[in-house]
């Protein structure tokens, strides 16, 4: 696995396009968000700063790429050249993604740092760490899924819209708009319960008991997007 | 076949959705065998091949390498190397880089530098496999497939796009390699490349074998073929001879040496002299074509 993710990281650092959708937009995104944090922090509050950025970063650094990544990976028959080694399907994945989520939540954990430098500290940081984590762990899911719809590269600049837009929309949504009114349907999109968890865990005031109750809805993304993967996921393209 | 084979095919059958591309094929490779698997376009060659390598499930029949399921990759790919059709490299790695990452993945112990030689790549080493050509690409897939000089390796049309320096440099590999007691599976198009190094040749078309055996075996049933031309006027021919275009002559045989030197003997009796004279035993060509006439 450590193999296949040590290559995957050369290729990310040698091609350009994906350099710049997975590392420079979203921090280039994060940073506008945290230079015009008072103006943000009037609309809503810290915690929708922390969850928009982290879904920018998971949306287009992660979720996009891996998409992406997949999709290129299968279309070149690189895939099935893995596939002809030792190496079973779960640490093949495994490698091919690793690079891309270690850049993603670095990338997260350090516009947070910032954040919480410049304008104030989270309430809960393992709150925080939590919803980070199952966050990047259902865009992951959903990424895999899509990757099963995406024939080419550039097919994925057209499937991973709905959901990349999708999240960071519903994430803004929620972080502005609050969870006291469409309480269940906000919870219920992908990503809202999530935005929930850290805008509890930035601002805080909400038990954390209550907060972790927030974690299931995400995980139930996870199983969908797991069992959409599964059926939906191809190892070759099409003949 | 007195030892346990390598391969073990028995009554495999495998269909995409209503078409059966694979019927009841059964058929073992020994140790040390060169066993070439041909076929019309369409015969199912590399479906049968993907199902031996471990990429394809049957439909049903069972498929033995090693004794074991190929689809248990992490006891039977150790032991075999896999020349795909084609290439599935990263274009934005380089050579080495490729090599190393295969390399490293197929459990074998080898040298990235040993294997580019083999196949004249050492001075590509540093070139992304974007910038290879077709044929640098068949001779790095070569060399990532005869990495740590497996037991066993599939080679699937293998010199495909190469030139002829380099498809005898890779035929030199390929007897280096079964010197050293590797089994080698190979598909291709190059019927010469077949009749020259099978020890058998499973010869497929419509998803099935229409024949199996030595080259002698397939190529014993159809006739030998004497081609010539005569200056007119000529007296009769002692044999049954049919006329070409461009008026050349042809007798189908299945006495070779025989009829050869009645034929010759009739020339010298005639004082005639027999242009362009041609006389070979069945290739595997004739062999082919006969598929397509049946």
């Amino acid at each position: 696995m450590l193999s296949i993710a040590l290559s995957e990281l050369i290729q990310i650092f040698r091609n350009r396009l994906v350099l710049v959708t997975s590392l420079f937009m979203p921090v280039a995104v994060s940073a506008f968000f945290v230079y015009r944090h008072e103006i943000f922090t009037e609309l809503a509050s810290l915690g929708y700063i922390a969850a928009v950025v982290m879904f920018t970063v998971c949306a287009f650094g992660l979720y996009t790429t891996t998409v992406t990544t997949l999709a290129s990976r299968r279309q070149n028959l690189f895939l099935k050249r893995l596939r002809s080694t030792p190496a079973d399907d779960a640490g093949i994945l495994s490698g091919l993604m690793l690079p891309v989520t270690v850049i993603a939540l670095a990338q997260v954990t350090a516009i947070l740092i910032v954040l919480a430098t410049v304008a104030g500290q989270p309430d809960n940081v393992l709150l925080l760490v939590v919803a980070v984590l199952s966050t990047v762990i259902m865009m992951l899911g959903l990424g895999l899924a899509t990757a099963g719809l995406t024939n080419s590269p550039e097919h994925a600049q057209v499937t991973t819209l709905p959901v990349s837009i999708g999240t960071i929309a519903i994430s803004s949504w929620v972080g502005i708009s609050g969870t006291e009114k469409l309480t269940l349907l906000k919870r219920l999109l992908p990503g809202g319960s999530a935005t929930e968890l850290v805008l509890n865990a930035w601002n805080g005031g909400v038990p954390v008991a209550e907060s972790l109750l927030l974690l299931l809805p995400t995980l139930c993304w996870v199983v969908v997007a797991i069992a959409l993967a599964s059926r939906l996921f191809r190892w070759e393209p099409r003949r | 076949m007195t030892s346990t084979p390598v391969i073990d095919v028995d009554h495999l059958n495998l269909s995409y959705g209503d078409f059966h591309a694979v019927k009841d094929l059964s058929f073992q490779v020994a140790s040390g065998e060169l066993y070439a698997l041909l076929g019309t376009n369409g015969a199912g060659k590399t479906s049968t091949l993907e199902t031996i390598e471990g990429h394809r499930t049957a439909t049903s029949g069972t498929v033995r390498v090693f004794g074991q399921s190929p689809r248990d990759r992490r006891a039977v790919r150790p032991r075999m190397g896999i020349m795909l059709q084609e290439s599935g490299f990263s274009p934005d790695l380089t050579v080495r880089e490729s090599v190393r990452l295969i390399g490293k993945l197929s459990g074998r112990r080898d040298r990235a530098e040993r294997v580019l030689s083999i196949v004249d790549l050492t001075h590509k080493a540093t070139t992304k496999v974007s910038q290879l050509s077709g044929g640098e690409k068949r001779r790095l897939d070569f060399a990532t497939a005869v990495y740590g000089n497996p037991e066993l390796i599939f080679l699937d049309e293998p010199t495909t796009g190469l030139d002829i320096q380099s498809r005898d440099a890779l035929w030199d590999a390929v007897d280096k390699l079964r010197e050293d007691g590797s089994t080698i599976v190979l598909t291709t198009h190059y019927l010469e490349e077949a009749q020259q190094r099978a020890d058998r040749i499973g010869l497929m078309h419509q998803g099935t074998f229409h024949q199996e055996g030595t080259v002698a075996e397939l190529t014993r049933t159809l006739p030998a073929v004497i081609r010539f031309s005569l200056p007119a006027p000529a007296p009769a021919l002692p044999l049954q001879a049919t006329r070409e275009a461009g008026g050349t002559f042809l007798i189908e045989t299945h006495s070779l040496q025989k009829d050869l030197h009645t034929l010759l003997g009739w020339a010298d009796a005639n004082a005639m002299e027999l242009r362009q004279l041609e006389a070979g035993p069945t290739r595997l060509d004739d062999v082919f074509r006969s598929i397509g006439s049946a």
